[in-house]
């Protein structure tokens, strides 16, 4: 991946526009503010955390990061329960149970046969670790809707970001050869702890302006028309003023224009919009609550 | 907006610290020398890109990340005037929209009593709430009140997760870290381990009546909602007279004042009178299938005053009743002494409902805890 032409190393990142442009070489329209706010994750190694409502590109930013950077990009997708087992590290135990067997006839010492069966080849890596353990270059961690786990698992985060190590205690501490970009995203369905959000940089990603945009749209589907363009951005955005359950994210807004191509229409219409209103809103009072504002005035 | 250039001294910056914390920004030393060392790595940048910088070095959270703008502005383009350490005034009408917080997590202390809410009694009472600035109650006591409610709601909801977690201790064996164990032993599974059972996490659905005859309470219990809601996981909440809104997004925003805010503006346009039979229909339709199942605690806070007709109540309450896990009807009422559930709709109602209690203290409302 490291020989991809749109890579850059970190040190080449020299400053905010450099960045600006990177990102758009890769398809990802950003601003100064976000891109002033990456440029410091880069040169501070601290962890970012970003906050914004569903469909705004903010598990994006962490994938474009990784293109950019030409380095891994490890995802940790949270939810209630999560545990260690699934997030840092387990043993194999299958595999060891396996071993175990075949040396029982083997004249090792207890001791010998223990460290075998806690070698490096028994433990499963999870996210977490696998981050830690990267050997060529700083990869890029992506933890994945924090808010969904619970706030056990956030103090536990909090000691990894601190120290980059991990202890399994058969094996002693792993220290992180590389330290990892670490990326958080939440959705803000409930408060995260003050320690951890202290310890990061801060970014609220907001509905993108008229512009901003209309700049995605074109950036992500090439071959989308100039007016088409126009009147998918102009629906989305006064779908997002109607005080919906959901309001429509970027991602909608694509998901609609792309809808509305492969339809082989070239205009967003009335029939149109009733065709692909499933792209926009994502359950019925929704929908309903759409209808009810009158789609031709949404339209024009 | 004069665009003079910001002096980016390490010691400004620090000053800079320490008027965003005197105005409500949460801003330790960490995130003072987060920010020396952004301003110092990003170079020189125009003081947009500054501004930036210091945003997200210094902010946490939506709240913090909105004020930042006005803080800043504050703070570098009165340079001739600079606010010194600690004396932190805000320009007048520009940031006094935002009171500094006086502590992490509280309800919004709301001692000012200006107006009264007008106490309007019987279920024919029109307009409710229509537009009534929920923070205006003029309770003397309401802040100190509500300091100590929030702290008991707390305590409760901490009792509760605790209460769960020994309850459900050892049940089955966990084969694989038996295994597990084992492997020291050379295999011979010596010390058993045991997996509980997932903690089962009850889904709260409150369903509040705010019509006239619920005047005195429902402001209260309004702030009940507001605590479970911020302590429990799964709560959904709605408002009913005539109709069902549903007010569980307005009440997930941080603060008090704005919760209220919100709510009374979803509420604008609403006649009084309670129908609970209809408004249950309503609610099963939209939102039954939804968030009824085994799993949720069903929880009325009315008086029963019903204005529709009792069957239909009846007919809802045992709908609803056989969807959930539990129906628990509170009722303020209960705490007189003189008080007997005869009105037509409770003694309809009653049949259906597995928990009849008062809630017109505090106490009676802690006293739930037993029924979560």
């Amino acid at each position: 991946m490291s020989t991809s032409p749109t890579s850059l190393q970190n040190n080449q990142v020299k400053d905010v526009d450099t960045l600006i442009e990177a990102f758009e070489r890769l398809g990802y329209v950003t601003d100064r503010a976000l891109a002033t706010s990456v440029y410091l994750v880069i040169r501070l190694r601290k962890p970012f955390l970003i906050e914004g409502h569903a469909g705004l590109g903010k598990t994006e930013v962490a994938k474009v990061l990784a293109a950019m950077l030409g380095t891994r990009l490890i995802r940790l997708q949270c939810y209630e329960g999560l545990d260690v087992s699934s997030a840092v590290y387990e043993w194999n135990y299958q595999k060891q149970l396996l071993a175990i067997k075949i040396q029982e006839k083997t004249q090792q010492a207890v001791e010998e046969k223990e460290k075998h069966i806690f070698g490096k080849e028994f433990l499963l890596a999870r996210p977490l670790l696998q981050s830690i353990l990267e050997e060529s270059a700083s990869p890029v961690l992506l933890i994945d809707e924090i808010d969904r786990a619970d706030e056990a698992f956030e103090a536990f985060l909090l000691e990894l970001l601190s120290d980059f190590q991990i202890s399994v205690p058969e094996m002693g501490t792993i220290k992180a050869k590389h330290i990892p970009y670490v990326i958080l995203t939440s959705n803000r369905t409930r408060e995260l702890s003050d320690a951890l959000k202290r310890r990061c940089l801060y970014h609220w990603i907001d509905y993108p302006s008229v512009e901003k945009e209309l700049k995605i749209v074109r950036a992500r589907l090439p071959g989308v028309e100039e007016e088409l363009s126009r009147q998918v951005v102009r629906f989305v955005q006064a779908a997002r003023q109607l005080d919906l359950a959901k309001p429509p994210g970027v991602t909608e807004t694509l998901d609609c224009a792309l809808s509305v191509m492969s339809l082989g229409k070239h205009k967003l219409d009335i029939q149109t919009v009733e065709e692909t209103l499933g792209c926009v809103t994502k359950s019925m009072e929704d929908t309903a609550k759409l209808r009810a504002s009158g789609i031709e005035r949404l339209l024009s | 907006m004069p665009q003079e250039e910001p002096d980016r001294s390490a010691a400004s910056i620090i000053e800079f610290c320490q008027f965003a914390r005197t105005q409500g920004l949460f801003v330790g030393i960490h995130q003072t020398i987060a920010a020396i060392e952004a301003t110092q790595s990003i170079g020189d940048v125009d003081r947009q890109v500054f501004t930036f910088t210091l945003r997200t070095a210094l902010t946490s959270s939506k709240e913090e990340w909105d004020l930042f703008d006005q803080l800043f502005e504050a703070f570098w383009d009165r340079s001739q005037r600079r606010p010194g350490p600690g004396s932190g005034e805000p320009k007048e009408g520009k940031i006094s929209t935002r009171r500094p917080k006086a502590g992490p997590r509280t309800f919004g202390s709301l001692s000012s009593a200006e107006g009264e809410g007008k106490a309007v009694t019987g279920a024919s009472a029109q307009q409710r709430i229509q537009k009534m600035d929920f923070s205006n109650i003029g309770h003397n006591d309401l802040a100190a009140l509500e300091q100590v409610s929030l702290r008991l709601f707390r305590r409760m909801s901490l009792r509760l997760s605790r209460k769960r977690k020994i309850r459900n201790l050892a049940d089955r064996v966990d084969v694989r870290r038996t295994i597990r164990q084992s492997i020291p032993r050379g295999g011979d599974p010596i010390v058993l381990a045991f997996q509980g059972r997932k903690p089962q996490k009850h889904r709260l659905v409150i369903f509040l009546d705010i019509s006239g005859s619920m005047n005195p309470y429902s402001l209260f219990l309004v702030r009940f909602a507001f605590a479970l809601q911020k302590y429990f996981k799964r709560v959904d909440s709605f408002l009913f007279s005539t109709d069902v809104v549903e007010i569980t997004d307005v009440l997930r925003t941080r603060d008090l004042p704005d919760a209220l805010r919100g709510l009374s503006q979803r509420a604008a346009g609403w006649a009084g009178g309670t129908k609970i039979g209809e408004s249950l229909s309503d609610f099963n339709r939209q939102y039954g299938r939804k968030l009824l199942s085994t799993n949720t605690i069903f929880i009325i806070l009315s008086d029963g005053w019903d204005t529709g007709e009792p069957e239909m109540l009846a007919a809802q309450l045992h709908r609803t009743r056989r969807r959930v896990q539990k129906l628990i009807w509170l009722n303020p009422l209960l705490g007189l002494k003189e008080y007997k559930p005869i009105t037509r709709g409770m003694s309809a109602a009653l049949p259906y409902v597995d928990v009849f209690a008062p809630a017109h203290n505090l106490e009676s409302l802690l006293a739930l805890e037993r029924f979560l």
